[in-house]
């Protein structure tokens, strides 16, 4: 008997997965799939928004992505993450977002999606198409860290820093969302991020820092 | 006969094993005239805080990792693992993966039977890891089951399945030592008799970046190697082999790791996969396993099964110990510390064993062997202490004579407030709204060798126009290596740590050990110092005409080569640099055994909230107090201790290995059901160094932060509501049957 049926390969269908696969088989028009599928004749155009009701072929497909203020055309599949399209597809590779548990339990691939905070990883890139996105790599600004970044560095809140980018991202939204922030808030905003190293307690004095910098106390 | 001079002495501090207990000494050694760290006081920028050098680039999302390297034409590879505990593998098909567009490589590994879940079987490359995730799936494989055994009960029965053929049963003898019969007439002397079976399951080093490398081979006759390791060195030789290169063709590179904890050395199985995978499709691959395939396939903290009978006299002396313990590794053998210890027993008999079952093979972590132990043996001493009615801090007092034990004992204590802690187990009030809620305090004690070995090669470069820049193939897992490698040259030179250029990560750089076992810190440290001080030596030749004095009559510091005894005169850096040759200075440092030491101790509180209702434990407070000789960089060594607790909390109320004995699969093979500490699990964390230790060597402290974390909580769990755990994780059903039997 065949058995391929186990976790690295899962056919039993994940939370992701099924997302994934409703990018790829969402009810819709016909033609919109024969004019952005692989087989068209002329290179089709980059997606230029969400593709709301409409049915996206497997295959791969242009899309072009607002990353850190930039316009970033890629080839993507339908069932893309919004991660593996940074990190995969962009140009230059954009690789601030981790990829560790791949399905929205660790938080190291957090990125801002309109201001948001969001896993990358439970995005598929063809669904933020038009929308704002802020990985890492766009939260210093020419050059200069950003309080939050220059608290961390301060602070020693990293080791491996692998989990580092996302409980910046974290941060940096709990903190312009508000700056008065209690330690309990940054903890409660930074729950959907893991840190193996065991950084917590340098994190937390990183981000009370910031936050009396970010309100123009010393 | 020429009469030989008198050799001059030292003496210096160190640790020696005396009776069984590491305990410091002074020794006089010979004086060689080398370097030394300076007494403590002396320094400006080591035992000081030093910012990480790779900081920014940690914030910025700049640091690039192996997970993070694409070359153009790379492909993604995928390994196919068995999802069977044992089974024969009766034909494998691979043509319909091939099949699929965009895949470039497809291998069956050849194995005929697999012996854990997670074994490799098949292995495919691919323009996108998507399409190798389908080409996985396409692959088909025939298997035919065969009885497991994942679990110890399941290994231990009288029919049970061998988990190695031709092996008789699963069990294999490790060692004994002492008198069974005098053990018993010791204990029949004891005052008080404790007896206890603890079982710990298997934890998951769940490192962040997955295990795995980038091959980036073209078919030429050269490779390099990204490789998420611990030991830069350890790479080449096996990739060389696997793509039948010269081993001096291939370039390991480990720019920046993603966590290791003792699971990533060598190329490992995947490293080779990947390597067969790139020269097949004379491209490279980057081959990183998904998150459920690092639970399945790439280590574990062994568990452990431990029966333990001690005794002690009314005056709290260990008079007898009997103990028996299994290392439960899976394919492995993981090894437990002996018992007692860090204490010292009077008469002891131990038999230790192995048990094997169908799981994947254990690997070293954060102080491979001591958390399983030191929690068996934390736990006695508290039961002991509360049946002779004495205080657990007196009691390890009177049982160990080492005096860092002693004092960081009664620092820990002043800190976590001991004395606030109930006299009796569940003896303290009970508060809440639900008056549901009891308070508690424990401790425990860690021991490590660590120490250093005469293995790396470091360079210092100066230039002409006064850059300076330190070389050496080592690998910074987190730990702060890179750091302290720039500190150690920039308090040599008198220069902020700023101005010097730390190279690091790859094989072309001299050699350096791998990062196992605490050892990097003694091995690496000593190095840098030897190559910075000869590097210094060459350019105060150079500079003391210009100064009209010797060489030795001058002083580096603040930026500044100076006359020490008139530091008017003198020349900036620039200036001083400016009198180099147009080849600049290069020095070679090589380990020197005079800097380096061995042997660190630890002690760690933990302050618990028990709900008695609903079994829940809260950890309040963690106070480590920490010994590492000289420390280079305080705040990474608070890092260090922060998360060796963070680590042992984890140990203690959440982490396990969750395996199903029918099916022989893994349940929780994944973060959202492996559960590590996330930030509404810290306590107040304080982390002290052990300034009480002034040996000038410098020592690794990163595997005594990890192990006596969950003794400590496991201790207060047991004085906040009188229920004694024996086995980890410490769950709510576990407190509240543990309860159960008190009120009983």
């Amino acid at each position: 008997m065949p058995d391929n049926n186990d976790r690295q390969n899962p056919s039993s269908l994940s939370r992701r997965q099924f997302l994934k696969g409703v990018g790829v088989v969402g009810a819709g028009s016909g033609l919109a799939a024969e004019m952005l599928g692989p087989e068209a004749e002329a290179a089709p155009a980059p997606l230029q928004k969400p593709p709301a009701g409409e049915t996206l072929k497997p295959g791969m497909m242009p899309i072009t992505l607002t990353v850190n203020g930039q316009a970033s055309t890629m080839q993507v599949e339908p069932r893309t993450t919004l991660l593996n399209a940074l990190r995969n597809h962009a140009e230059p590779p954009i690789t601030g977002p981790k990829l560790v548990c791949d399905e929205g339990a660790c938080g190291c691939c957090t990125v801002l999606v309109d201001g948001k905070t969001m896993y990358a990883c439970m995005l598929l890139a063809v669904d933020v198409v038009g929308r704002k996105i802020t990985t890492i790599e766009g939260v210093a600004k020419d050059g200069k860290l950003s309080p939050v970044q220059q608290a961390f560095v301060e602070k020693d809140a990293m080791m491996c820093g692998f989990c580092t980018p996302g409980f910046v991202m974290s941060v940096e939204a709990a903190l312009h969302a508000n700056p008065s922030a209690t330690l309990d808030q940054i903890k409660s905003a930074c729950a959907g991020n893991t840190c193996r190293c065991g950084t917590y307690p340098h994190i937390f004095e990183a981000a009370m820092s910031a936050a009396s910098k970010m309100r123009g106390g010393a | 006969m020429a009469q030989q001079k008198p050799q001059k002495m030292k003496k210096i501090k160190t640790v020696k094993d005396i009776n069984g207990v590491p305990t410091e000494v002074e020794i006089e050694v010979p004086d060689t005239g080398g370097p030394t760290w300076g007494p403590r006081g002396s320094h400006t920028i080591l035992n000081h805080n030093i910012e990480r050098v790779d900081g920014p680039a940690k914030v910025s999302g700049a640091a690039k990792y192996t997970y993070d390297v694409r070359v153009p034409g790379m492909l993604y590879g995928r390994i196919l693992m068995s999802p069977y505990a044992s089974a024969d593998i009766e034909s494998i098909d691979i043509s319909p993966a091939e099949k699929i567009p965009g895949v470039k490589a497809v291998v069956a590994l050849g194995n005929k039977s697999t012996k854990y879940e997670g074994d490799p079987v098949a292995a495919v490359a691919a323009i996108t890891p998507e399409i190798a995730e389908d080409a996985v799936r396409a692959i088909k494989v025939m298997y035919k089951k065969r009885a497991h055994a994942v679990t110890y009960t399941q290994a231990l029965k009288p029919d049970a399945p061998s988990v190695y053929q031709n092996a008789q049963g699963n069990i294999r003898k490790q060692g004994q030592r002492g008198d069974k019969a005098k053990a018993d007439a010791a204990m029949a002397q004891a005052e008080a008799i404790v007896e206890h079976e603890f079982l710990i399951g298997m934890q998951h080093h769940a490192c962040l970046e997955t295990h795995g490398v980038m091959v980036d081979y073209r078919g030429d006759d050269n490779a390099t190697v990204y490789a998420s390791t611990q030991g830069t060195f350890t790479i080449p030789p096996d990739a060389a082999n696997a793509l039948s290169l010269k081993a001096e063709k291939v370039t390991a590179i480990v720019e920046y790791m993603g966590g290791g904890f003792g699971s990533k050395f060598g190329i490992d199985l995947p490293g080779q996969i990947a390597c067969r995978l790139s020269k097949m499709a004379k491209a490279p691959v980057r081959m990183m396993l998904s998150r459920p395939q690092e639970f399945l396939a790439a280590g574990n903290r062994n568990g452990a099964l431990q029966r333990v009978k001690a005794g002690a006299s009314k005056d709290g002396k260990l008079v007898a110990m009997i103990a028996e313990q299994y290392d439960l590794g899976g394919l492995g053998e993981g090894g437990l510390a002996a018992l007692p210890y860090i204490y010292h027993v009077g008469t002891v008999y131990q038999q230790s064993n192995s048990l094997h079952t169908n799981q994947d093979s254990s690997r070293a972590m954060r102080g491979p062997g001591h958390p399983q132990t030191s929690f068996a043996m934390e736990s006695i001493m508290d039961d002991l202490a509360a049946k002779i009615g004495m205080d657990p801090i007196e009691f390890r007092k009177l049982n160990t004579a080492d005096p860092f034990y002693h004092r960081q004992l009664d620092t820990g204590a002043k800190e976590i407030g001991w004395e606030r802690r109930p006299k009796t187990p569940g003896g303290g009030q009970a508060y809440g709204p639900y008056k549901s809620l009891k308070r508690g305090m424990g401790c425990g004690c860690a021991t490590w060798g660590g120490g250093g070995h005469p293995e790396c090669q470091v360079d210092v470069f100066i230039k002409q126009d006064g850059s300076i820049a330190v070389q050496v193939g080592t690998q910074d897992l987190g730990t702060g290596s890179r750091t302290y490698t720039a500190g150690i040259v920039a308090e040599e030179f008198g220069l902020p740590v700023k101005a010097i250029e730390t190279r690091i990560g790859s094989s072309k750089y001299g050699q350096a050990n791998a990062s196992g076992g605490s050892t990097t810190t003694a091995s690496l440290a000593p190095a840098v110092k030897v190559a910075a001080v000869n590097a210094k030596a060459q350019l105060l030749a150079a500079v003391a005409p210009m100064l009209k004095a010797k060489p030795e009559e001058l002083s580096a510091a603040n930026g500044k080569i100076f006359v020490t005894s008139d530091a008017g005169k003198s020349l900036n850096w620039k200036q001083a640099c400016a009198t180099l040759g147009a080849s600049g200075i290069s020095a070679r440092g090589q380990w020197s055994n005079e800097l380096a030491g061995n042997g660190v101790h630890g002690a760690q509180f933990a302050e618990v909230e028990v709900d008695v209702e609903t079994g829940h434990v809260r950890v309040i407070k963690m106070v480590g107090v920490q010994d590492c000789g000289l420390p280079l960089n305080r705040r990474a060594v608070q890092s260090q201790l922060n998360g060796g607790m963070i680590q042992g909390l984890g140990y203690a109320l959440l982490e396990e290995h969750w395996v199903d004995s029918a099916t022989g699969n893994m349940l929780n093979a994944s973060l959202e059901d492996y559960k590590v500490p996330g930030t509404m699990e810290i306590p107040e964390m304080v982390s002290l160094i052990d300034d009480g230790d002034t040996r000038e060597v410098v020592i690794g402290m990163a595997e005594p932060a990890a192990i006596p974390g969950a003794s400590a909580i496991a201790n207060a769990v047991f004085n906040a509501c009188g229920a004694r755990i024996t086995s980890l994780p410490i769950t709510p059903d576990k407190v509240l049957t543990a309860l159960g039997a008190v009120k009983a």
